[in-house]
């Protein structure tokens, strides 16, 4: 078996090892990139989270111990740290923010934010290895693999070469294996320094290793299905390819279009005017109501809800909170359309093995849809928590000393 | 005459290959969906913005008496409009947010991006007539095409073609004619759905009728890139191999890639960062917490000065307002220079991919398009820049009122005294007079202009393309 798999190894024509070492070396520059995207988003972090704290001390100073002062003007950082996978498909660049800065104002003006990413870019996609396994991968597989007979056969060898005694084990087997092999240590390779470069879970890696694996296997049986077809070996190379772009290109651009047409969302603009609207009609309703509707959802504070005349920091918060609540079921209904149009895309991907694996990959990598979603969940998570911490100081007229700054939350 | 004979031969053999005709008439029918929907969805998206800018605007100008603070705190919103053509070349404008809340103190994010609201299949690339025409067409011309010269010489034909008087040159003009009347079938709908753009919008037509000689060019490198592959390939298979590898890499890998290059050559701080360096910034230059700070100190003995007053209740006007109106001034002042650091990197990035487009025209014909329905890089940054314009000078106008309609003392008293706080509100009349926010992005000619480069590079291609086949020669 091992002689054969070098027989054919040292038969491989040469413009077919310069497809598997640039198709390694293509992996390899997207893993590095990614490597190297991934430490760039890092960085980012730290640093909004060290400029953060000397923030933080800046509001010490003039706040005086005053929550409502520190509820107004302190942000809290709330980050998408990268994890150990994210170098196969990174997030950085993309319109969802790394690190979003939120205070305890009205959440629905704050968690909508896009990153200042550049749209161009964003638009022309990512070089990254899902990229590469997707795309790329698939088209060198097709190249190798569709002429296995019409190649023999158009130079006048395939009867001999079937004659051979047990041909399929000896020669077309070994033959099969290598190409789908070649290829695969072209992406495993890359993906292997990576991994170990970013100190990623090996059952996590297996797992990426596993659906690149499915991938190629999937091309592999379509591309030699065609090429079991008796039709000329330009006339394969043609079908494999308007297959490969089929799904890699028709289908999910038709998907897409498809699936927003079919789950329409509430409309963010309106949703962003209404929580404007009720935060700033508190200016002007009767505060004992504010005050009525904001102890109702917090019994807690049912003492605490009378007020004067003047201006007091637990009322501002009181009708903040309210202006999220206004809007919460819309907002609520948006991010499961949302959720519900990605579930559509999921489905689709099972029709479509390597839209699955694409999917999986980003899902693995911590950039789809889901972890969007997940990361505005733990946005909202953390803003309550910020919230409830600063309700007592701010009820109870309670002084925040720099400890109590210390110890709020950390989201 | 002769020209036109091969081309009409090689069309009855273009006609009688089924797999191109299915082709074909896949794309016909993918092409003809981008352009309906595309369609639909502009003007769709296009009517939600102006309907939304619309609300926005009367929400602010039907607001009642009230403070002139309690306005810059209510602010209003900027919407970008999106023009006629973007229904053929939608460009960045799913992946840049085209909404922004304008107040005072804060330049706010933007929001409200398509990317974010559609499912993970929106990165595999979105059906529209232009994506068609850069993406689809070419691989389906491949497709149709690679085997028109070289498998005649395979089969002998060629030689018999050519021993009959047709000459090589005559040949080739016949074959890439055949081909590009393949591609003005192909680009049909797409053109039309330009075409269709341009009579809703007449004022478009001059810029229309470029971006269809940008499409023209674009197909017409294809045609003469297949017309000399297959002239000078060894086999058919080794022709569509090249091509398909061809198309691969300019129409897919380069695009990509120089987009990873120019984000990691052009690096881009996040805008949390921008907002942190900012407040740092914005303490250094005057302190507006600190009653000591030397700045706002200044600031003040100088109003006092100008008025020959010793105490600010004494000036003539509303000291409160002047103060708002200097703090904004500052903060402005940092915002404007943030931005334009950002939009001066995001253009060294556009101007990267703009350079890559040598080796990839495909970047260039996309740019190009971009620029011409104005859903690109540059109309969304004039955008932004708009909308911060918009915002300050808003901001400003209610200051000035804040200062000259507000008395002083009504405005210290308002939150203890009721009477007080009644009379610092202004009328009601000055919201509807704030002159409401419009962007009508960058203009025609201006769009043009922009054009050039990715017409330019397109060009050169096929000059290119152009010499090589002239030198090919007969048999290689």
């Amino acid at each position: 078996m091992m002689a054969a798999l070098l027989r054919e190894w040292r038969l491989l024509a040469g413009a077919a090892r310069i497809g598997l070492a640039v198709l390694a070396l293509l992996a390899g520059v997207a893993v590095a990139l990614g490597v190297a995207e991934v430490a760039r988003t890092r960085a980012d972090i730290a640093r909004v989270v060290a400029l953060e704290a000397r923030e933080t001390q800046a509001i010490i100073g003039f706040a005086k111990g005053d929550a409502g002062e520190f509820g107004y003007y302190r942000h809290h950082p709330v980050a998408r740290a990268p994890g150990d996978l994210a170098f196969i498909a990174p997030a950085r660049g993309d319109a969802v923010p790394a690190v979003l800065r939120i205070r305890i104002l009205a959440l629905e003006g704050q968690i909508n934010d896009n990153e200042a990413a550049n749209p161009e870019l964003l638009l022309a996609g990512r070089f990254d290895f899902a990229f590469v396994t997707l795309y790329l991968a698939p088209l060198l597989l097709i190249a190798l693999l569709h002429d296995l007979w019409s190649g023999e056969r158009e130079a006048g060898r395939l009867a001999a070469l079937q004659s051979l005694p047990q041909a399929r084990q000896r020669l077309w087997s070994p033959r099969v294996a290598v190409r789908l092999g070649g290829v695969a240590v072209a992406l495993l390779l890359p993906l292997a320094i990576g991994g170990a470069v970013e100190g990623a879970a090996l059952p996590r890696l297996l797992l990426v290793a596993a659906l690149v694996l499915a991938s190629l296997l999937f091309w592999t049986l379509l591309a030699l299905l065609v090429a079991r077809t008796p039709a000329a070996s330009s006339t394969q190379a043609a079908v494999l390819a308007g297959l490969w772009f089929t799904v890699t290109l028709v289908v999910p651009a038709a998907g897409h279009l498809a699936i927003n047409a079919a789950v329409p969302l509430p409309d963010a603009a309106a949703i962003a005017r209404e929580n404007r609207e009720e935060v700033h009609a508190g200016w002007d309703r009767p505060r004992a109501d504010t005050m009525a509707r904001f102890v109702a959802l917090y019994p807690a504070y049912r003492d605490q809800a009378a007020m004067g005349t003047g201006f007091h920091w637990k009322w501002y918060f009181a009708f903040q909170h309210l202006g999220d609540q206004a809007v919460a079921a819309d907002s609520a209904a948006r991010e499961a359309g949302i959720a519900r149009r990605e579930a559509l895309a999921q489905q689709l991907g099972w029709l479509l093995p390597p839209i699955k694996v694409a999917q999986a990959l980003q899902g693995l990598a911590g950039s789809d849809v889901a972890a969007d979603l997940a990361f505005r969940a733990r946005v909202r998570a953390a803003h309550r928590a910020l919230r409830e911490y600063h309700y007592p100081f701010l009820f109870h007229d309670r002084p925040m000393t720099p400890a109590d700054v210390a110890a709020a939350p950390q989201p | 005459m002769r020209v036109q004979r091969i081309a009409g031969a090689q069309l009855r053999l273009f006609v009688r290959s089924r797999l191109a005709v299915v082709a074909l008439l896949l794309l016909l029918l993918l092409s003809a969906i981008a352009a309906l929907t595309g369609a639909g969805q502009a003007a769709r998206i296009a009517s939600a913005r102006a309907t939304a800018q619309g609300a926005a605007d009367a929400a602010f100008a039907n607001q009642p008496d009230r403070h002139p603070h309690r306005m810059v705190h209510y602010g209003s919103y900027a919407l970008r409009p999106l023009g006629p053509l973007a229904a053929f070349e939608p460009g960045v404008d799913a992946f840049a947010g085209s909404l922004i809340y304008l107040e005072g103190h804060r330049q706010n994010a933007t929001t409200a991006a398509a990317a974010r609201e559609s499912s993970g299949l929106i990165r595999f690339g979105q059906l529209t007539p232009a994506f068609v025409l850069r993406v689809l067409v070419p691989l389906l011309l491949v497709f149709v095409g690679f085997a028109m010269i070289v498998a005649e010489r395979q089969s002998g034909l060629l030689t018999l073609q050519l021993s009959h008087g047709a000459s090589w040159r005559q040949l080739l003009a016949g074959k890439a004619l055949a081909l590009a009347a393949v591609a003005g079938v192909a680009a049909l709908p797409a053109l039309a759905a330009l075409g269709l753009a341009a009579a809703r919008a007449p004022a478009e037509a001059g810029v229309a009728l470029v971006m269809a000689v940008a499409v023209l060019l674009w197909l017409g490198l294809w045609v003469l890139g297949i017309t000399l592959v297959s002239a000078r390939a060894r086999s058919a298979q080794s022709a569509l191999l090249a091509l398909v590898l061809a198309w691969a890499v300019l129409v897919v890998l380069v695009p990509r890639a120089a987009a990873g290059v120019a984000a990691l050559v052009h690096p881009l701080p996040t805008k949390a960062e921008t907002d942190l360096v900012i407040h740092a910034e914005l303490r250094s230059l005057g302190d507006s917490h600190n009653p000591d700070d030397p700045h706002f100190a200044a600031f003040k003995a100088a109003l006092l000065k100008r008025h020959g007053v010793a105490r600010v209740e004494d000036l003539p006007y509303n000291y409160r307002g002047a103060l708002s109106a200097e703090g904004e001034r500052l903060t402005s002042g940092l915002f404007a220079r943030h931005a334009a650091e950002a939009a001066a990197t995001q253009m060294q990035q556009h101007r990267l991919l703009a350079v890559a487009a040598v080796i990839s025209p495909a970047i260039g014909f996309a740019q190009a398009g971009m620029a011409g329905a104005a859903t690109d890089l540059a109309s969304q940054l004039a955008f932004l820049e708009a909308a911060e314009a918009h915002r300050y000078r808003l901001v400003q106008s209610l200051n000035r009122l804040h200062t000259f309609e507000v008395r002083a003392a009504d405005d210290a008293a308002r939150n203890r005294d009721p009477i007080a706080e009644r009379q610092s509100r202004v009328s009601a009349g000055f919201w509807a007079e704030q002159k409401p926010f419009a962007f009508a992005g960058p203009t025609a000619a201006n769009r043009m202009t922009a054009m050039l480069p990715g017409l330019g590079v397109m060009a050169l291609w096929g000059l290119g393309l152009l010499w090589l086949l002239r030198r090919s020669p007969v048999a290689p």
